[in-house]
This record gives structure tokens, sequence and C-alpha cells, in this order.
């Protein structure tokens, strides 16, 4: 941490720094590309006093310094686990342009901050884990699998999620995570789709763990490189692709135990 | 192509996109739009694929036009146009390819891999698929957004 000058204006720039950043942390832990933390965090920012603000984004941490006049400061924060939520992410956006705007003080965008994190709402466990079967069902008809397999497809997929989950608030590593999730779903769906006779129990088996498939990730990863940010975009890439090792471990294992090839 | 596959694609790619703009917490009243790009997205790639378009290039026709769709919105959805995008562009990420292309890789490591050229040209295939694939995607939804940026700026 670089501290060298702290400004006898309105609003400290250690407090902006820090608010800047908390703002930034919810973005990428919302799965935000880099382009948007760094408008959000500027906004903010310079909503707030600041003249410069400068943000490095890094896969496990952000950093920014904030200058006025003479004044800089630089602040350190670490990043949680990066998922997906939307809600929260337009939330913070548009909390960040009304900043911009000059419509809050400090203490108010701290506090909404806070508002936003306590007061996230989100669907009911159960109702996911449904829309995730559904969409795996999906998947698997686009990739031609049979009426016979995509009543397993949906089972399988729905269990998986709700075992993602389980795992998840058990804080189970996420790549150990996808593995069990893709041994389980693609048991599932492979050993009922033999049951009901489908014809196309390979692709069951993959289309049930496509729950497990980055989207996001993987295009920020590319979004990151295209628009300047070769170093971001290229962890968010690899984090992609171990992911995606771990969870064809789980459907290699599941093809092991109950067969493939059909 | 008949209009049934053209209508099952379009149904099937809306009905993924919702299902995980609800994985992704995105606000009930965005749903519809979520669908409604997924929709959009799986009926422009049909149709090029229809037309004898590879895959790749096809999936760049559906992100672009995609993107270029959802820069007309108003952000009154309750989610950004760039999420908007997104969700529409879930379904066709090729995961499929991928996992079928390191289901290949591990059979290449067997002691005596049976057919081991074959496997390992449909390893190779499958990943720069999903390699291009995801480019394609990624350039498609990106070249409006990027345009945009340059008319305002400008």
């Amino acid at each position: 941490m670089d501290e060298t000058l702290s400004a006898s204006a309105a609003v400290p720039l250690g407090e902006i720094a820090t608010v800047a950043l908390e703002a930034g942390r919810l973005l990428m832990e919302a799965g935000a590309s880099g382009r948007f933390v760094d408008e959000n965090v500027l906004k903010v920012a310079r909503g707030l006093g600041a003249e410069t603000v400068d943000l490095r984004i890094g896969y496990a941490s952000l950093s920014v310094s904030v200058g006025r006049g003479a004044a800089s400061l630089t602040r350190v924060r670490r990043l949680g686990a990066i998922g997906v939520n939307q809600r929260l992410d337009h939330a913070v956006r548009r909390l960040a342009a009304d900043v911009e705007l000059g419509r809050y003080q400090l203490a108010a965008v701290r506090e909404a901050l806070e508002q936003l994190v306590q007061g996230n709402e989100r669907y009911p466990a159960w109702l996911v884990a449904l829309a995730v079967g559904t969409a795996c069902a999906s998947f698997g008809r686009l990739l031609g699998v049979d009426w016979a397999g995509i009543g397993p497809v949906w089972c399988a997929a729905t269990l998986g999620q709700a075992l993602r989950m389980q795992l998840h608030a058990r804080r189970v590593n996420a790549f150990i995570g996808a593995t069990l999730v893709a041994l389980v779903t693609a048991g599932l769906s492979g050993g009922a789709a033999r049951w009901t006779g489908s014809a196309t129990r390979d692709t069951a088996m993959i289309a049930s763990v496509l729950l497990l498939v980055p989207g996001v990730p993987a295009l920020n990863a590319l979004n990151d490189i295209l628009e300047g940010r070769p170093t971001l975009g290229s962890a968010r890439a690899v984090w992609v692709a171990v992911m995606l090792v771990f969870a064809t471990a789980g459907v290699w294992l599941a093809q092991a135990l109950v067969g493939g090839g059909s | 192509m008949d209009a049934g596959t053209f209508l099952h694609q379009t149904l099937f790619g809306g009905v993924a996109a919702a299902g995980f703009a609800v994985l992704f917490n995105t606000a009930p009243r965005a749903l519809p739009w979520c669908a409604a790009s997924g929709a959009l997205a799986l009926a422009v790639r049909t149709l090029a694929l229809g037309a004898g378009w590879s895959l790749e290039t096809a999936s760049f026709a559906a992100a672009l036009v995609l993107g270029s769709a959802v820069q007309t919105l108003q952000a009154r959805a309750g989610v950004s146009r760039n999420a908007l995008g997104v969700a529409g562009c879930i379904p066709m990420i090729p995961g499929a390819f991928a996992a079928k292309a390191i289901l290949a890789l591990v059979a290449l490591t067997t002691t005596a891999p049976e057919h081991a050229a074959e496997v390992l040209t449909a390893a190779a295939q499958n990943l720069l698929r999903v390699t291009f694939t995801i480019g394609a995607i990624g350039t498609g939804l990106a070249i409006p957004t990027l345009l945009l940026r340059v008319r305002v700026s400008t």
C-alpha cells in the first residue's frame, strides 16, 4: 500500500478508494467484465471527488490509485469467488451512475452498497435447480438428444444443480465440486437414459453436465483480451479451461461406471 | 431447412437462455428478454447453418445480430444490454464439443488406444471448434458495442 498524502478536501482519498474498491469488488464477484468494473469504479471515485483514478484489475484482487491535486493514494482489495449475479451487477451499475451525477454523499454510498449486498434478492434454490434442469434438457434437444433421453437429462441436471449448491454452501473447492457434480449428474442421466431406451445416451450424459460450463467467464475472458486486459482475460481463460477439464473428468468417471457407446 | 426444425431450435434456444438467466439471478422482469435473446440467437444460427455456413460463421452471425439488437434496446428490462447479449449467447457456447474433445484426449492416454489417429483428429477438431466458436461469439457480441462506443466518443 502506498499512501503518500492525505488531502484536506471534503472526502478523504482513503475513503473514496475504499468505497470505489467495494463497488469494484461487487461487480467482479457478480461476473462483470473488466471494462464495466473499470468504468464503474471510475464513476464512483470521480463522483465522490477524486480527480484522477487508475484501476488495476487482477483475478484475485483489485488496486486503485485515486488522486486530487498533489495528493494521491493507492489501496488494494482482495476478491472473493467470482460468480454471476445479474441483479447485483445491475444494481451496482445504477448506483455508480447516480454517484457520478453527484446524487450520493460518501456515507450514503457506503450504506447503499451494504444494502445492495444484504438486500440482494435471489430465486429460491428449488426454482434455480428446476430452471437449470430445464435449460440442460433444452441443450439436450439442441444437441440432438432423443425424447427418451430428455427426461433423464432434466432429472439429472436438476439434482446436479441442487448438489452443486449444497457443495458451494459447504465451501467445497469449485473444481473438485465440478467433478463430483459431473460424476453424479452424468451417471444418473446415463443410467436413466439406458432405462428409458434412449439411443443417444452419450449425448444425454454430456447435455446433463452443461450446467457446469462456465459460459459467462469464457465470454468475459475474450472480452477482456479484446478490450486490452490480456492478463485478466488469460487468467479467466485458464480458470475456464481447468473447470472444463475437471467437469469432463466427472463425465469420464461416469462413463466408466455406467458405460457409454450410444 | 424445414420450419419445424427452425421453430424447434428457436424455442429451445429461448428456454435454455431463460433457464440460465435464472441461474445468473437475472431479475424476473428481464427473463422474457433473455428468452427472446436466446431465441433470436438460435434462430439466426439455425438459418445460417441451414444455408450451409460453418458452425463458427453461423455463431458469429448470430452473436453479431444479437449484439446489434440489444444495443437498440433501452436498459429498461432490469438487466444491462451487455448482460442481455451474454444471456442470449449462452445456448451457443460449445460446451459439448469441449467435453468431447477432452474425453477424446483422455482416451488417447490409455496404454493401447484404438484408432489413435482418428481419435486425435476428432479431439483436435473439437478443440479448434470450441476455440473458434467462442472467439466468434465474443467478437460478434463485441463489435456492435465497440462501434457504438467509438461513435459516442467521436
